[in-house]
């Protein structure tokens, strides 16, 4: 091989490693993540593919609210001060795009992944 | 020989390195603002331009909607209109009157059978609108049926009369689609344009990308749990769903829907959802909020009938889950079912 072929080679491969790079990094995907906002702002995330069950206690607008991620990829609202009740009531969120609301609290939790092909889901 | 075509090659992956890595760095993220009005979310995404002043204002816009056409807030046209029921007719806003006509232009499409916006009373008697839910007597749905229908309603540029002091109007059904046609109107000329902007008004969607999109994919939820049973492909669009599994009570095990059929007074049971793809007209949004109703309280047949008809009207597509959990797709449109993804 001679030294201009040696050369060629290494800027194909290094060329070749900032593409994978650059396409990793456009396209990784964090897992699927629950975002909880209270009124807008962003009051806790919590990560869906995780296997620990975690409970998270969150003040709305009226008052307490109990949710619950049950290590197994769901999460839902499980006690809330709402008269409605329709957070609780709502089957458990997990895949991406699905939201629990409770709409006196103002509490929304959304599931986000980034690499998620939906824009949006008609509901 | 060799070497040049090494060269060349080298050249294109490294033109191609840096474009990709240009483009990620080019392209800006997301603003993503949340909040809440006529009890909903709305939830506004937008990339690129001035975001966060945009998601502002498509807010205030969503408000303006709520205070002209809300059922309980003081001062609201709708609220005023109601009270003079029976009485004198009421002057409102030129855009209230044209929603009020792009309303009654759907009810004409089925002569009222399956979206009316003076079937409130029906809804009240079911406990809808004070979440005070119970089950009507055959009896007072057919005494109130009697003067439950748009026909009660004299419509000029300027006024509105209710002719009947017991009738009652409702846009719940329309007002949502409404707020998107605004918002729709505004991002047009807004600058710097915006890249894209998706607008999640309780469940009913807005995707504007400036005409550069064609391939949106829309989610189409399961009625019976959480995700997505498939999705469609659109491009810039307003998209409407009607469905049982939003607001509902249970009795006896019976599940009980917001959404009430005017030809019978009960809620809707013939299917779980309808979703309806318009393009971005003028109303269209307030048309497809209405459209939804109106093919969700309809059957089969009807279904078919009634999309020949409003093909032509800007539908591009519908999207039905029935009440035995079958899909059927009205246009041309392609389903994609969530396990081929």
């Amino acid at each position: 091989m001679k030294r201009s072929d040696r050369i060629t080679a290494v800027v194909i491969l290094v060329a070749a490693a900032l593409v994978i790079v650059s396409w990793i990094v456009m396209h990784r995907t964090p897992g699927t993540v629950a975002v909880v906002r209270v009124d807008g702002k962003v009051v806790a995330t919590v990560d869906l593919t995780s296997h620990d069950p975690q409970t998270l206690h969150v003040t709305g607008v009226l008052g307490p609210l109990v949710i619950v991620a049950d290590g197994k990829g769901s999460i839902r609202v499980t006690e809330s001060t709402c008269l409605d009740q329709i957070c609780v009531h709502t089957v458990p969120a997990r895949s991406p795009g699905d939201q629990v609301i409770c709409v006196p609290n103002r509490m929304v939790i959304t599931i986000e992944a980034k690499g998620n092909r939906i824009d949006a889901v008609a509901q | 020989m060799r070497k040049a075509i090494a060269l060349i090659v080298a050249l294109i992956v490294v033109g191609a390195g840096l474009a990709t890595f240009f483009a990620w760095r080019a392209s800006p993220e997301p603003v993503t603002s949340t909040y809440f009005l006529m009890d909903t979310v709305l939830t506004v995404k937008t990339t690129g331009g001035d975001a966060a002043t945009i998601n502002e204002h498509l807010h205030a816009l969503a408000s303006n909607v709520d205070s002209m056409t809300s059922y309980y807030k003081s001062g609201s046209e709708t609220v005023r209109v109601n009270a003079a029921a029976g009485r004198a007719p009421v002057s409102v806003s030129p855009e209230y009157a044209a929603l009020l006509k792009a309303a009654v232009a759907v009810e004409t499409i089925d002569h009222g059978r399956t979206f009316d916006i003076a079937i409130s009373p029906i809804s009240s008697l079911w406990g809808f609108t004070t979440k005070d839910f119970r089950v009507p007597s055959a009896k007072e749905i057919s005494d109130t049926l009697a003067y439950s229908h748009a026909d009660q309603l004299v419509l000029s540029d300027t006024t509105v009369q209710i002719r009947d002091s017991r009738a009652r109007i409702d846009l719940g059904g329309i007002a949502k689609g409404y707020a998107l046609d605004v918002m729709e109107e505004y991002l047009h000329t807004v600058k710097p344009q915006p890249r894209q902007v998706i607008v999640d008004f309780g469940g009913n969607l807005l995707l504007y990308s400036g005409g550069q999109k064609t391939d949106w994919k829309i989610g189409i939820r399961d009625p019976r749990g959480q995700g997505i049973i498939g999705y469609v492909q659109s491009g810039d669009a307003f998209v409407a769903t009607s469905g049982d599994y939003e607001r509902y009570f249970e009795r006896d095990g019976k599940r009980y829907c917001h959404i009430i059929d005017p030809s019978t007074g009960y809620p809707g049971t013939l299917n779980q959802s309808a979703t309806v793809i318009t393009d971005m007209q003028p109303m269209h949004g307030a048309i497809g909020d209405a459209l939804g109703k109106v093919f969700f309280c309809s059957t089969a047949e009807t279904q078919r009938s009634l999309f020949q008809a409003v093909q032509s009207q800007g539908t591009v597509g519908i999207v039905i889950i029935d009440a035995a959990g079958a899909r059927s797709t009205l246009g041309p449109i392609t389903f994609v079912p969530a396990t081929a993804q």
